[in-house]
C-alpha cells in the first residue's frame, strides 16, 4: 500500500481534456466492474464508454494545468456515502414504502406497482433535494492531488 | 408483514447471493479493496437490481407467460437491466449533474454484473407477486452489498498484515473469501428450523 495515498480520499485518475480562460476541463478515466481499466479488457468490458465519460467531465481552476497530463483526483469517502445515500438510498426507501403500504392496506399487484412507482418518483424528488444541499456545502467537488506517475492505473481506490 | 420479513432474512443471508450462489463474483474481488468503494458499488447495484425486478415482473407477468415466451427470458431480461441502469443514469443526471460526477462511475459496471440477471431470474423460479418479488431483489442485492462492505473490510485488514509472498494479493483474498462463505453457511440452519 502507497503510504502517501491520503486514507480518508477515494483516489482516481483524471486525464485534463482542455484549459481555457483559467478553466481546465478534467475527463476521469473509466474502469470495468473488475476494477481493471476498460482499455485492458481484462473481464471482457471494451469501450464504448466515450459518451458517458464526456458527461462525467468536470471543471476545476486551471492554474498550472496543461492539455493531456493525469491527474490523481480524489474526493472523500464520508461524501461518497452521503451521496450514495441521497441517489439510491432515499429512492428505494419511498420506493419499498409506497408498495409495502399499498399492500398492506388490501390492494393488488398493479396498484402496488403504480404505489412504487410513485414512491420512487417521490424518492427522486428528495433526492433532488438533498443532493443540493450536498452540492452546496461543496461535498461532491473532486480535488486535484498530484500528478499520476506512469505506474498509477485508472482504479478508483 | 412476517412473510416479508422471512423473505428478507432468506434471501440476504440464508441464500446470499455472492457465497452461496457464487453470483457477482468479479465485482466481489475486483472493487472491494475499500469500504467506501464497495458499499457506493453495493448501494448502486442494490437501486438497479430492484428497479429492474419490478420491470422483470411486469414482462413476465403480461408478455413471456401469457404468450408462452419463456425462451426469451434471458434476452429480454438483460434488455431490461440495461434499460435500468440507462434510466438511472438519466435520473440521477437529471437529479443532480454533480451527484453524476460523483457516482456515475459505478453505473456502467453494472450492466457486466451477472448477479443483477441472477436474481431476476430467481424471481421467476420463485412465481411471486410483485412485493415479494421486489422485495426478494431488494434483500438479495442488500445481502449482496453487506458481503462487499464485509469483505472489503477484511482486505482492507490483510492490507495491513504480514503474509506470506506467496499468498499476498488474489490468494489470500479467495482463502478468506471461502472462509466468510463457510461462515455463511451458519445461516442456512435458520432455515432448518
Amino acid at each position: 500500500m502507497d503510504p502517501t495515498r491520503n486514507r480518508d480520499l477515494i483516489e482516481g485518475i483524471a486525464r485534463v481534456v482542455s484549459v481555457e480562460g483559467g478553466v481546465a476541463v478534467l475527463e476521469p478515466e473509466q474502469t470495468t466492474a473488475c476494477g481493471h481499466c476498460v482499455s485492458a479488457s481484462v473481464c471482457g468490458q471494451k469501450g464504448g464508454l466515450g459518451d458517458r465519460l464526456v458527461a462525467r467531465r468536470f471543471e476545476v481552476p486551471g492554474d498550472g494545468l496543461a492539455v493531456g497530463e493525469r491527474w490523481v483526483i480524489g474526493i472523500s469517502e464520508r461524501s461518497l456515502l452521503r451521496a450514495s445515500m441521497a441517489a439510491y438510498g432515499l429512492p428505494l426507501l419511498t420506493l419499498l414504502g409506497g408498495g409495502v403500504a399499498a399492500q398492506a392496506m388490501g390492494a393488488g399487484d398493479g396498484v402496488s406497482a403504480l404505489a412504487s412507482v410513485g414512491g420512487l418518483g417521490i424518492g427522486f424528488l428528495l433526492a433532488r433535494w438533498r443532493a443540493r444541499s450536498l452540492e452546496d456545502g461543496g461535498d461532491l467537488s473532486p480535488t486535484l492531488l498530484h500528478r499520476a506517475g506512469s505506474g498509477d492505473m485508472c482504479h478508483t481506490e | 408483514m412476517r412473510d416479508l420479513i422471512l423473505l428478507i432474512v432468506g434471501a440476504a443471508l440464508v441464500n446470499n447471493v455472492v457465497l452461496a450462489r457464487f453470483l457477482g463474483l468479479c465485482s466481489f474481488m475486483g472493487v472491494t479493496t475499500k469500504i467506501d468503494t464497495a458499499v457506493g458499488m453495493g448501494m448502486a447495484t442494490t437501486f438497479v437490481i430492484t428497479v429492474s425486478s419490478m420491470g422483470d415482473w411486469a414482462i413476465e407477468r403480461f408478455l413471456l407467460m401469457p404468450f408462452d415466451l419463456g425462451y426469451l427470458r434471458t434476452v429480454t431480461f438483460i434488455l431490461v437491466i440495461a434499460a435500468a441502469v440507462q434510466f438511472t443514469e438519466m435520473v440521477i443526471r437529471k437529479v443532480s449533474p454533480a451527484l453524476f460526477q460523483t457516482l456515475g462511475i459505478y453505473l456502467p459496471l453494472i450492466t457486466t454484473n451477472c448477479a443483477v440477471l441472477g436474481v431476476a431470474l430467481l424471481l421467476v423460479e420463485g412465481k411471486m407477486n410483485f412485493i415479494q418479488s421486489t422485495v426478494f431483489a431488494f434483500a438479495s442485492s442488500l445481502g449482496y452489498s453487506l458481503v462487499m462492505a464485509i469483505f472489503a473490510g477484511l482486505r482492507e485488514r490483510i492490507a495491513l498484515a504480514d503474509v506470506p509472498r506467496l499468498f499476498a494479493g488474489p490468494p489470500v483474498g479467495f482463502v478468506t473469501a471461502s472462509l466468510l462463505a463457510m461462515a455463511f453457511m451458519g445461516f442456512s440452519g435458520m432455515s432448518a428450523n
